[in-house]
């Protein structure tokens, strides 16, 4: 059961906001990830997983930065959403990045505008998988 | 909702008329059009307008926010973004970061005062915000809140976009707001090429409408109720937001009503599988209005909802406050009431009004609002009869300004738009509810102690993406 466990530190770069509707909706009964062993953490020193959303802003680059570098080893960045992944809507605006996902290295990506709750439970399956082989 | 454009070319006469216009009607915003031209939005019972005015180069724009500071970020925005210079502002700072900066906070100082910052990563799954507490031990005396981390420079993105394809951008500028945005969006549009839609289009967009409504505060009252302390509450809440979202989904093919309301009526995915909608949304309609009675009687939530983040009438009206914050604190403006628009000319919304602008007084705007908008749903579906919806009319959008609004989860959305001859945008500006109502968060603040922030925020909670878009 330990190796499945999973802190999951979330940010947001620059999201529309739906990435976060739904990954508030895995908290509810229907997803319960705190079955699965997963826990949305408040800290990035309890984490081990890092979702990231957004295409990357310019005003959240320094933070996104941060808040990454203080996340012990090992852990894996998480790109969620289609903008996170690099081609969303505000893919090529002036103040967008190329993704948050992208910028901060994902070693594996969610899918979606925004994705599924059922879509990101996999997700971080996944991840979950990448991360007991580090 | 065609508006009309008022041009005024003295200086001083625009700044007595936007003055005396923000004090009568309601104010929509503030923003700079192509090149050194300003344009001050309004709404009243008729419909938008607006008061434009083309600025002499080099010449400075007189400020409007010593006297009206419901302005004051428009202003921010306009010198930031457009480089309109005012003379004597109330607040000379950007609005947002510069080169990846956030400017200086203002912060109270005084004996016994201290000042600390948080964000702009916050402990939940919320959005980036930056905000300043001055407080003397737990007391709030002043908080600046900081937002545009969200800032992708939509606007400018969207410029040269042709008007029918800039819609699907429209819709994701932010999630939480996004249905109301295309609906308002799509009115523009519409109302510029002379495009009338059918009563039954204009029926399913009024039901799409109001589920925004519904997924949001119910979703609010969800968040309400854990800040309080009360978590079979939060689950209870949070399991009804995710059927709501899944009845949206039903609903219109997204769970968010992406795409749902588009220029020219409804997409082809709104109400394809009608009897699994009805059913579905009957059940949720009693399971929401069942959550609601249990809330409104849990005696130690109630006690944490009164008293706190008083908003205070006066400051309001003065920071402009919309939506259920403005209801929540003696106001009584509903767009959806005030100026009908679609199938609201028929179906009316009753506002739901409050006086104590406590925290208590914005979850029951929100509670009597969800079971006006059960209602109004229930009604418009016994209208629209379950008969297929005539199909999207295609259309080539015609050139010219509009400013369209309605009434969002979190008040008045409204879009700005400049369609040039070859129907692509020349300018697109978006003024959301939150935009109109954080600095009134802020104030609400005051006096109250640090650990209650959440629950303040919550009784509010506004979007950070369509305020920096």
């Amino acid at each position: 059961m330990m190796r499945r466990s999973l802190g999951i530190r979330h940010l947001v770069c620059g999201s529309c906001n739906g990435c976060e509707h739904e990954l508030n909706t895995l908290v509810s009964s229907y997803y319960d990830v705190t079955q699965e062993g997963w826990d949305f953490v408040a800290s990035p020193r309890h984490a081990d997983v890092v979702t990231v959303t957004g295409p990357m802003t310019e005003s959240m680059r320094e933070a996104a930065d941060a808040t990454v570098a203080a996340v012990p080893k090992p852990f894996i960045v998480v790109a969620v959403g289609d903008c996170a992944a690099g081609d969303g809507p505000w893919s090529g605006a002036s103040c967008a990045g190329t993704g948050a996902g992208v910028e901060l290295n994902a070693a594996a990506t969610i899918r979606g505008c925004p994705p599924t709750p059922d879509a990101m439970k996999d997700g971080l399956r996944e991840a979950a998988r990448k991360l007991s082989e580090y | 909702m065609m508006s009309e454009t008022i041009w005024i070319d003295d200086p001083a006469l625009l700044r007595a008329r936007v003055v005396a216009e923000s004090r009568r009607s309601v104010l929509l915003g503030a923003y700079a059009g192509l090149p050194n031209e300003l344009h001050y939005a309004f709404l009243d019972s008729s419909g938008a307008y607006a008061f434009s005015h083309r600025l002499a180069a080099g010449v400075k724009a007189r400020a409007v926010s010593r006297e009206i500071p419901a302005l004051s970020w428009d202003e921010r925005e306009m010198a930031q973004e457009s480089g309109i210079v005012f003379d004597e502002p109330a607040d000379d700072r950007p609005l947002r970061a510069v080169a990846g900066r956030m400017p200086q906070a203002i912060v109270a100082n005084g004996p016994g005062l201290m000042h600390f910052v948080v964000g702009p990563v916050h402990a939940g799954i919320i959005e980036a915000g930056r905000f300043t507490f001055s407080s003397g031990g737990e007391t709030v005396v002043h908080l600046d809140a900081q937002l545009g981390y969200a800032h992708r420079g939509v606007e400018k993105h969207c410029r040269g976009v042709h008007a029918l394809e800039a819609a699907r951008l429209i819709a994701r500028i932010c999630a939480g707001c996004g249905a109301s945005r295309s609906f308002a969006y799509a009115r523009g549009v519409e109302a510029l090429a002379g495009v009338i839609l059918a009563p039954e289009v204009e029926f399913a967009r009024l039901i799409l409408a109001e589920l925004e409504r519904v997924h949001n505060h119910v979703g609010d009252l969800a968040a309400s109720a854990s800040s309080a302390g009360w978590m079979p509450g939060f689950i209870m809440g949070m399991n009804l937001k995710e059927r709501a979202m899944r009845l949206c989904g039903i609903a219109s093919g997204h769970r968010l009503l992406f795409d749902a309301i588009v220029p020219g009526g409804v997409s082809e995915t709104v109400f394809a599988d009608c009897a699994t909608f009805y059913s579905e949304f009957v059940v949720l309609a009693g399971e929401i209005r069942r959550f609601l009675a249990r809330l409104f009687t849990h005696r130690s939530v109630l006690s944490r909802w009164r008293h706190a983040g008083v908003l205070r009438a006066e400051a309001a009206q003065a920071f402009g406050a919309v939506g259920p914050a403005h209801r929540a604190s003696g106001g009584s403006i509903d767009v959806r009431a005030y100026a009908p628009y679609g199938a609201y000319a028929q179906l009316r919304a009753t506002p739901a009004l409050a006086k104590h602008g406590d925290v208590m007084a914005r979850c029951t705007v929100k509670h009597d609002e969800l079971l006006d908008s059960l209602k109004l749903v229930q009604e418009t579906w016994n209208r629209l009869g379950g008969a297929p919806l005539p199909s999207r009319i295609r259309f080539a959008p015609r050139e010219g300004v509009a400013v369209a609004a309605v009434e969002g989860p979190r008040g008045a959305e409204t879009v700005m738009l400049h369609i040039a001859p070859d129907g692509r945008l020349s300018r697109l500006h978006v003024v959301s509810a939150s935009y109109r109502t954080w600095p009134a968060v802020a104030f609400a603040m005051k006096e109250n102690i640090v650990p209650d922030f959440p629950l303040v925020n919550k009784s509010f909670n506004l979007c950070y993406a369509c305020v920096d878009r």
